[in-house]
């Protein structure tokens, strides 16, 4: 009988251990009108009250870590400043940024602040993810649209709602090694370079026996063929939402990026990282790297001895372009601290945020008159031709959904680019699946 | 007449007593179980008759829409087509080799700890990690496989850009990190067996060969069974090797995604949870059947004893 009954105490007691820890939760939500409401008003109230005591962490989530270094030091300026804010950057690689941000948003967990791209803006900026930044830039005296291209205010403009700040924009440019240059006496790329010179400096700087290569010619769209294709007159997506990819210019123009692997002047490459590698190591003497790479290279000793850049070359007929994006910074609408997450986006944005992004050389900063600090933090290479190509540059291609069919098309185009299948089929397969994955946006 | 009421009565307390303590104990691992398991299973069987909304919100009830899309994706075939590939490579060869040496170090050897750690290793180390390391011995510029095939005087091998070669490669590291496990498990099964068969088949002069197939084989199949079917499951779900490795612009993307690394992809990164979730009920169905198939089979080989 004792035992019984001490079995049973141990029954319930072990119950209640194992619902403990469901049961308080639970509790909690259910009994939230009574005392449990009480409660957090204090706990709000004695925030208001003493706010450098318990400072608000607010995060910024972005994909790049050599910026995100840089950014650390323009983040702790800000916390010295305002002393009731501490700033968490949280770095991701690119395709695990937006996986995860996206799970974030489905669980109401967005990051407060973080780092936007006109591939998604449409599909958080619809879908309520955002704040509406319209107000808070109205009564800011620190942020003006004004201050920023016109092209990049739009990407983050959604029916008339701004839901991100411009932070910075980025071309893409030609790098190549000047040993290997001055080795095979060839001149250095300039702005007169045609597609012809590209690809005869790249026949001269090809060794036989596969230890170097002229050209990385890397299975990559926006440091790579998208920039072949605007330069000859094609497009990727056209005024009225279609695939450009079956116009008969666009094809030239894959055609033309992808030939230097057909012919041998580039190795194949699929992988973003080995592409970098490709140039670092000096296994290709030339390639198409974005103005994001320039803290990356200048933090390399080979980069900075070796490595200068210049502006894309032209295609024959003298058409110019370089792909042009933008970042934004914008705030979750889920954000506890929308105007402390505000006052951050706000000193990013500001006249003397952008300068010192600038001057710090993270990235070209959106606000106008302030790419000449840019170029002064890489006094080594020829930043400028990065700035020089705005004139003329293109805005990276988007749709709503961009990311549903911009890895397709690689899928599609990949057996064209190993010279397995003729680019032309490839790129009209690509247009049907792009036009389809556009008209279920 | 009345005692034997009061015994019958008095036994059934104690098995309502070993009921409910039974209950207790197993209840965390139920719980677990239910939340984790046995209830996503159904929502997401629930989600793959809709086509899904932007963060989870405003689903849209299209039936069978992506059932009829999915046996249309050719890409869907490719990947049942890897997934088995994989599994038929790497899980005979793994329980072929975890058994070799399980029965190796099962016997007298100096440095027996030593060795049984440095084969379980792999099973710790981070997936992610470990294939990072992989890309680089395999690496076709500067890896450390290629260099060594290089000073024997074979040809440059192209890893993981050749789509021939790619799924071989996948599970050669699938082989590398799984055997250990699989060796922990058999070397637990082959200890259970009693030495007097070992001793009465030496007295009969039977060689170590004929004990192998006649004494250990028979009775370490329990375990043996118990192996061959969690490492079906597992292979069956293989999906961060893939990933880590093979990226959807590589060549040999087509040659080795598995249908969990496509149910990643069109779930996460072209939000088509519905449609990842008609993938994934897929891959439930292909292992259902393959366990059936093997519980059924089980009478055949395996001996308990």
């Amino acid at each position: 009988m004792k035992k019984r009954i001490i079995s049973t105490l141990l029954c319930t007691a072990m119950l209640a251990a194992t619902l403990a820890g469901c049961g308080n939760t639970t509790d909690s939500a259910a009994t939230a009108n009574g005392q449990e409401e009480v409660k957090t008003e204090v706990t709000v109230d004695a925030a208001k009250e003493t706010p450098s005591k318990d400072a608000v962490t607010i995060s910024y989530a972005c994909w790049d870590s050599n910026q995100a270094n840089l950014i650390r030091t323009m983040a702790d300026e800000f916390e010295a400043q305002n002393p009731d804010i501490k700033i968490d950057i949280q770095v991701s690689g690119w395709s695990d940024y937006w996986t995860g941000l996206e799970a974030a948003g489905t669980g109401g967990s967005l990051p407060d602040t973080f780092w936007m791209h006109s591939n998604n803006i449409y599909y958080y900026g619809a879908n309520d993810q955002l704040l509406d930044l319209g107000d808070y830039i109205a009564g800011s005296d620190n942020v003006d649209l004004a201050n920023y291209p016109e092209g990049l205010n739009e990407i983050y403009n959604i029916d008339g709602k701004q839901y991100a700040v411009p932070k910075d924009y980025d071309t893409i440019a030609l790098w190549y090694n000047k040993t290997l240059f001055d080795e095979a006496g060839i001149g250095y790329p300039d702005d007169t370079w045609t597609w012809d010179d590209l690809k005869e400096a790249a026949r001269k700087l090809t060794k036989d026996d596969g230890s170097q290569y002229g050209f990385c010619a890397g299975l990559h769209n926006q440091e790579g063929y998208y920039n072949f294709v605007y330069q000859n007159g094609g497009e990727i997506i056209t005024g009225d939402r279609k695939s450009g990819y079956d116009e008969e210019a666009t094809i030239a123009g894959i055609e033309e990026y992808f030939s230097f692997v057909k012919e041998g002047l580039s190795p194949e490459i699929y992988d973003d990282q080995a592409r970098a590698e490709a140039i670092q190591n000096g296994l290709c003497a030339m390639g198409l790297f974005g103005s994001w790479n320039l803290s990356g290279f200048a933090a390399s000793d080979f980069m900075k001895e070796n490595f200068d850049c210049a502006v894309l070359p032209m295609s024959n007929e003298g058409g110019k372009s370089s792909i042009f994006n933008g970042l934004g910074n914008a705030i979750a609408a889920t954000t506890q601290y929308p105007d402390q997450a505000w006052k951050w986006v706000e000193y990013l944005s500001s006249k003397e945020g952008q300068e010192r992004q600038a001057e710090l050389g993270v990235a070209i900063s959106a606000y106008n008159g302030t790419a000449d600090m840019f170029t002064d933090a890489y006094p080594m290479f020829n930043a400028k031709s990065y700035i020089d190509m705005v004139d003329y540059a293109q805005i990276r291609p988007y749709s709503n959904q961009t990311s549903v069919w911009e890895d397709k098309a690689y899928e599609l185009l990949k057996d064209a680019y190993a010279g397995k299948e003729d680019t032309a089929d490839a790129c009209i397969k690509v247009a049907e699946m792009m036009n389809q994955a556009i008209s279920e946006e | 007449m009345r005692s034997k009421r009061i015994t019958k009565i008095k036994s059934s307390r104690k098995t309502w007593n070993e009921w409910c303590w039974g209950w207790v104990m197993i209840f965390p691992t139920i719980a677990g179980l239910l939340i984790l398991n046995i209830i996503p299973i159904f929502e997401t069987f629930y989600l793959s008759f809709f086509k899904s909304g932007a963060f989870g919100k405003g689903n849209i009830f299209i039936g069978l829409e992506n059932y009829r899309k999915m046996f249309q994706d050719a890409q869907v075939w490719y990947a049942v087509r890897n997934t088995l590939g994989y599994t038929c490579l790497v899980v005979p060869a793994t329980i072929v080799i975890a058994l070799l040496l399980a029965v190796a170090l099962n016997g007298k050897m100096r440095g027996k700890g030593i060795y049984r750690t440095i084969y379980f290793i792999p099973m710790v180390a981070a997936p992610a990690a470990v294939t990072m390391v992989w890309k680089w011995l395999y690496n076709n510029q500067y890896g450390l496989i290629n260099y060594l095939l290089n000073r024997l005087g074979i040809d440059t091998v192209n890893w993981i850009d050749n789509p021939k070669i790619a799924l071989v490669s996948v599970s050669i590291i699938g082989i590398w990190s799984t055997i250990g496990y699989s060796m922990v498990l058999l070397l637990a099964g082959l200890q259970e067996i009693p030495r007097d068969y070992y001793e009465a088949s030496n007295i009969d002069g039977a060689s170590g060969i004929r004990q192998f197939f006649h004494i250990t084989l028979p009775l370490v199949s329990p375990t043996l069974f118990f192996v061959l079917v969690t490492s079906i499951i597992t292979s069956m779900q293989v999906f961060d090797v893939v990933y880590m490795m093979i990226g959807v612009t590589n060549p040999s993307y087509d040659s080795t995604v598995s249908l969990v690394y496509l149910f990643y992809n069109n779930s996460f990164k072209y939000s088509n949870k519905g449609y990842g979730s008609a993938i994934v009920m897929l891959l439930l169905l292909i292992i259902m059947l393959i366990t059936v198939v093997q519980g059924k089979l089980q009478k055949k080989w395996v001996n308990y004893m």
